[in-house]
């Protein structure tokens, strides 16, 4: 790890003119960002400890829900309005890394982490997401990247949080030199669009926090996570699934994928399967081979086809309380 | 989504101009060794540490506060062992993926690997000597060592975090809330069961006594 | 010849005792390598080849040298120097922090000369420079699979695996002058590490002490003096300060040894009786950039003909190190599929088909393991549950030597204040060695386990050998028996002459030397060692053949659920029969064996090392993409001690060695699909369904 300067400002204009500087990164758990300073794969000259402004970990709920990007993700999987409301973003909270880690992580660090791929992790490899010239995975081993939305750099998104809250329609807030709110799912980019980064984040802006609306609070909802090693691990496929039911009847729903995409990966093919639809274990089989529509798997993980359809189709069945025992 | 943005021109990036073709330097250990093809050329990083240098630093340790000279970015795991002599917890993985290093912070495990030490100033930290200050064993390491839930004992400090935790929160856990509280660490020796059997029996021991 | 209490009536031995060191090592008091500390102690760090193959072409140390807090810099890999794979040691620096020893590391410029690489054994076998060509199979192999009832063929393989021990490799050392050093480091062998760093530091062996109180695990990487004990030597010597160089994890996983992988194509047939007609295999695996590499292929069965040939395969990869059970498990694996799979070929119950290839004990084993585990409520036909989660069992077997050898010497005093010192230059890897050196005491002397102080770990005390093959037990053990029992002979001859009876009609419990005839005739231990002059009693001891006997069996009965949506395979129950011999504490004994089975459960199903043959680099030399098994991969696992013979074995290795195989057979007992190459990943079954459609 290099040497940096710490920095603890007061409050979010610190932040931000401390941002300004030549290479300052922000720390708000710090789970990630000192993974990479451990490998080099950043070097910071000044880090910017946001834990010292303010505000920045609260939970508010009037109708909208906002949580601070500071909130902590076992704060987040144990609040209660959370689990009552928005189940699938709970589960999605418990689900990230082990408890050790929940125990520091936050929102807005799960957010914005770094991808997890391993030619991305080994500071020797000069890859395309490190201002290469090429993506090692496309013809490298690949058994854990994107089968879609790929291309030219081929990651798959790590956070677990994000497609729960995107299924919820999160709005996430954002402060730069002045503030912006933007839908969640517009705040991450495929590699076509920038493959030096995943979200539209600029170098001096910070996530503050993320709101979900009251619209969706209360909707069925599940995020099922699949991982390799089951006590701790990234997921191979995940999905949020969020039902506005009438009835046995799907009115409205959101199906979003994390594991599989560069992006937290919204399938409206699997959407429009299950709009008006009755729900049934039939159902969720269909609305899962949708949600993989267009997949272009590379060499070895064609596998990620058919496990993110059935990932989706057992966080349905959960959902909509039909999962067989 | 966003406009179309090229990439940054990263330092490293800009720096890999240096090299040449056929025979060409790399500098130990630094960045981009492998750009398009093998044979191609790293670039030295950067070797000069930037920023200030020691800053004093209160920990709150084990109920005693040090003052420490320490630079901000050692962590809080290699302040506590290397400054403070507190071994118990140990360095493994260094990357927050083992659990050998467990503390408790404010009352919470985390991984002290992954924490600056700089950054623990105004909380509480504990290590695993907290849970025995005279020597007398817990009820959670007492079951650890009645049921052999230890054998090379690299990790045993950070599961004994992990269950002393657990059942300070969790009075009758089940199986699975043990092994949930303890999915964030790593023992090689394959002592897995021994330790779900320590953690209900103290579980149990401690209701008894209380 | 002595013999081994008869463990009815032991306190100790062979009963459940738990560890002496137990109490340190979960309040974190016990003092590992890495917690060494000394005054003035500085930090070291290794700088490793980030090329698989390179020529070193010049080392520029100077502005390392110049770095702030460095004190030294020593170059390993100098001009010339032809690098073989990634992390290989080029230089290192020792530096009053570990941080500044690092930023030095940086400034270290090496020119390089990069060579091609082959680092996926695979790839590499094509290339006849690196692995020679099989030539064809021999008529009488081939006349004899045509002669056969049932026959497979198949590819299978095993990955390279990592040790991954939990504490790196390392140590501290520490010159006392210029010709006589100290070092602490995690070591499977005390006294071997002591004459192999006076050989490369050029001085005598006795001017070097080595100690190891407690070892972060070593699994057979430990063995000897690893590279960066002469690294830190040399930058200690130079710096004239005492070092600390513990490997990182990045360079622990490259460097320090591995278990090799194991690939075989293999032709099989067998007899409508199940008797194995013929195995035919070309086998092949790499051992890095060395050419040695074999396995006992085919394991513990044997066929009539047997025609298989072996070959080592030249990678660019850091070198094997025997792991745990060497190339067994590997063997046991792609055996039992072979023999799983020719019993479904025949239509048999592979279990039968066991029996009629095995005798003995291990036959007992299996009968008995049937009966235990429920074998008979298995459905026949694999794959048949229907449904998403499927179950299916599966067996597998073990073969190891585990006896013990000559060489340990123990020194055992009895002072005056009751108190015992047991002295030996062996070492705890964690299997308990402290303890059974203890409770052999405790138990002869008829005193409590407390007042015996068991001392090893340091080459200042008698020689006693390395700690691998399973034979520290059974050399040891030995040992200390003959020893206690020289010390219990002078104790009953001192107690005689006070009680006023013969030596022989002693005997020794709770504290007391009573008359056997008459225990109220008794004096305290205590009173005895009061009247003993200042040297106490010293008894030494050698090794006893007599007390100690290897080769012992196992089986072991897996079963496991397949997540037929998912390719989850979770393992659900593991029965694990071995031959312990007699066991020094069942305890541990026990102990040993569950963590050999969730090391195979590993095998099974999470590790394997990643090569990228593009850039030639390990893409998961950490604990994060090297996955081992955690919590929730666990079954109930249930050891079975199974004794055959009263006299002393080795059991570290043996429970490692089936459950890969078992867990393998499981699966495709589960889902009806055979997936010949381990790990057993979601992926690998999820292609095998894709296949199948």
């Amino acid at each position: 790890m290099n040497a940096f300067e710490w920095v603890t400002p007061k409050d979010l204009k610190g932040a931000v003119s401390a941002l300004s500087g030549d290479s300052a990164k922000v720390l708000a758990g710090g789970i990630d960002l000192l993974c990479e300073m451990k490998e080099g794969l950043v070097t910071p000259s000044h880090v910017v400890n946001l834990k010292s402004i303010a505000g920045l970990n609260q939970m508010v709920g009037r109708d909208d829900l906002r949580i601070g990007a500071l909130v902590t993700l076992t704060e987040l999987a144990e609040s209660e309005s959370v689990r009552s409301q928005y189940k699938a973003v709970a589960e999605a909270a418990l689900s990230v890394g082990s408890p050790q880690i929940r125990n520091v992580g936050t929102v807005g660090g799960n957010l914005c982490q770094r991808p997890r791929c391993w030619y991305y992790r080994d500071v020797a490899i000069e890859c395309l997401k490190k201002g290469g010239d090429r993506c090692f995975a496309e013809d490298g081993e690949n058994e854990y990247h994107a089968i879609l939305g790929g291309g030219p750099c081929h990651i798959v998104h790590p956070s677990d949080l994000a497609p729960a809250l995107i299924a919820f329609d999160a709005k996430v807030e954002i402060q730069g030199t002045s503030a912006r709110s933007l839908p969640l799912l517009d705040f991450f980019v495929l590699p076509a669009v920038n493959w030096g980064q995943e979200n539209v984040l600029a170098p001096n802006e910070i996530v503050t926090a993320v709101t979900l609306p009251k619209a969706t609070a209360g909707w069925k909802s599940a995020y099922y996570k699949f991982r390799e090693r089951e006590s701790f691990d990234w997921a191979l496929a995940s999905a949020a699934v969020t039902l506005r039911m009438s009835g046995n009847t799907v009115q409205d729903c959101r199906v979003v994928l994390g594991g599989v995409a560069p992006i937290p990966w919204r399938s409206k093919e699997a959407e429009s399967a299950l709009k008006g639809k009755t729900i049934s274990p039939a159902l969720a089989e269909a609305a899962g081979k949708a949600a993989v529509t267009g997949a272009k798997p590379l060499k070895h993980n064609g596998y990620k086809v058919r496990l993110a359809a059935n990932v989706v189709r057992i966080a349905l069945l959960r959902a909509a309380g039909l999962e067989e025992a | 989504m966003s406009e179309e943005k090229k990439p940054e021109l990263s330092r490293r990036q800009f720096l890999k101009s240096v090299g040449a073709a056929a025979a060409v330097a790399t500098v130990g250990g630094a960045a981009g060794l492998h750009k398009g093809h093998p044979e191609t050329v790293g670039s030295p990083a950067s070797v000069t540490p930037q920023g200030v240098g020691e800053r004093t630093v209160s920990l709150n340790v084990n109920g005693e506060v040090h003052r420490l000279l320490l630079e901000p970015r050692m962590t809080l795991l290699d302040a506590i062992r290397d400054r403070l002599g507190l071994t118990g917890s140990k360095r493994v993985c260094d990357r927050g993926t083992c659990g050998a290093c467990t503390v408790y912070l404010d009352g919470k495990p985390i991984y002290a690997c992954l924490k600056l030490a700089v950054d623990c100033e105004g909380h509480k930290v504990e290590t695993v000597e907290s849970l025995a200050p005279d020597g007398k064993l817990n009820a959670v390491q007492q079951a650890f060592v009645n049921h052999d839930s230890l054998q090379c004992g690299f990790c045993t400090p950070g599961f004994v975090m992990c269950v002393n935790h657990l059942l300070k929160t969790n009075k009758s856990p089940s199986l699975a809330d043990i092994k949930n509280a303890c999915s964030g660490n790593v023992c090689r020796c394959g002592t897995y069961t021994r330790i779900f059997e320590a953690a209900e029996s103290a579980a149990k021991a401690m209701r008894e006594g209380a | 010849m002595s013999e081994w209490n008869d463990r009815s009536k032991t306190k100790y031995v062979g009963q459940r005792v738990t560890r002496v060191e137990g109490p340190l090592k979960v309040s974190g008091r016990a003092k590992y390598t890495y917690d060494i500390q000394l005054p003035d102690m500085l930090y070291g760090a290794i700088l490793g080849s980030p090329h698989a193959a390179a020529q070193v072409k010049s080392v520029d140390i100077s502005e390392a040298e110049r770095m702030p807090g460095v004190k030294a810099v020593h170059v390993v890999a100098g001009p010339g120097t032809n690098l073989r794979h990634q992390g290989q040691d080029v230089a290192a620096v020792a530096a009053t922090t570990e941080q500044q020893a690092r930023d030095a590391l940086r400034a270290i410029r090496v020119e390089y000369e990069v060579r091609p690489h082959r680092v996926i054994t695979q790839v590499a076998s094509q290339d006849p420079e690196r692995m020679e060509p099989f030539p064809a199979l021999s008529d009488e192999a081939q006349t004899a699979l045509r002669a056969a009832d049932a026959t497979i063929e198949g590819s299978y393989s095993v990955p390279v695996r990592i040790h991954t021990c939990l504490e790196t490799h390392g140590c501290v050392v520490r010159w006392d002058g210029d010709d006589r050093f100290t070092m602490w480091c995690s070591t499977q062998a005390v006294h071997g590490v002591r004459g192999g760093m006076a050989q490369n530091q050029g001085v005598p062996a006795g001017n070097v002490r080595v100690i190891c109180e407690h070892m972060g695990g070593g699994f057979g990487s430990k063995l000897g003096p690893g590279s960066e004990f002469a690294v830190c030597a040399a930058l200690a010597k130079k710096a004239k300060a005492p070092v600390k160089l513990m490997r990182d994890r990045h360079t622990e996983q490259l460097t320090t040894g591995n278990g090799p992988d194991a690939h075989a194509r293999v032709r099989a047939g067998a007899r409508k009786d199940g008797k194995l007609a013929v195995i035919a295999a070309d086998c092949f695996g790499t051992s890095g950039y060395s050419a040695q590499w074999g396995m006992p292929f085919p394991y513990v069965y044997r066929a009539e003909t047997r025609a298989v040939r072996s070959r080592p395969v030249r990678t660019n990869c850091g070198s094997d190190a025997p792991l745990r059970a060497p190339m067994h498990p590997q063997a046991c694996a792609i055996t039992e599929q072979v023999v799983d799979e020719l019993a479904y070929a025949l239509g048999m119950d592979p279990l039968e088909l066991r029996l009629a290839n095995t005798d003995g004990v291990r036959k007992q084993q299996f009968e008995l393991g049937a009966k235990l585990f429920g074998w008979e409520k298995r459905n026949p036909k694999p794959g048949s549950d229907g449904g998403r989660f499927r179950r299916g069992m599966g067996v597998g077997t073990s073969a190891w030597g585990g006896g013990g050898g000559p060489g340990s010497r123990v020194e055992l005093t009895i002072h005056r204040d009751a108190t015992i010192e047991v002295k030996l230059g062996t070492q705890d890897l964690g299997t308990g060695t402290r303890t059974y050196v203890a409770s052999i005491v405790a138990e002869d002397l008829g005193v409590d386990i407390s007042q015996v102080r068991a001392m090893i770990g340091d080459s200042d005390f008698g020689y006693s050998g390395a700690s691998g093959g399973s034979t520290t037990t059974a050399s040891v053990a030995p040992a200390v028996k003959t020893a206690s029992l020289e010390a219990r002979r002078q104790l009953f001859e001192k107690a005689a002459e006070m009680v006023g009876q013969p030596a022989e009609e002693l005997d020794a419990r709770d504290g007391k030397v009573f008359v056997s005839s008459d225990p109220s005739k008794s004096i305290t231990f205590a009173e005895v060692c009061s009247r003993l002059g200042v040297a106490g009693i010293v008894a030494n001891g050698t090794f006893d053949a007599s007390l100690q006997q290897g080769g012992v069996a196992g089986v072991q009965f897996a079963e496991v659920e397949v997540d037929m949506w998912t390719g989850r395979v979770r393992p659900i129950r593991v029965l694990a029969v071995h031959d312990c011999g007699y066991w020094m504490n069942r305890l541990t004994t026990e102990s040993q064996i569950i963590g050999g089975v969730i090391q195979g459960i590993g095998m099974a199903l999470l590790e394997e090392r990643k090569m990228d043959e593009n850039t030639g680099r390990c893409l998961n030399p950490d604990l994060e993409q090297y996955k081992l098994p955690g919590p929730w991969e666990m079954p109930e696992i249930v050891p079975h001690l199974f004794e055959t013979h009263q006299k002393v074995a080795g059991i570290g290795e043996p429970p490692v060695i089936p459950t890969a195989g078992a867990i393998a057979n499981a699966v495709f007992h589960a889902s009806g699909l055979r997936i010949r190459h381990l790990p057993i990943t979601p992926r690998k079954l999820l292609e095998a369904m894709d296949e199948r459609v």
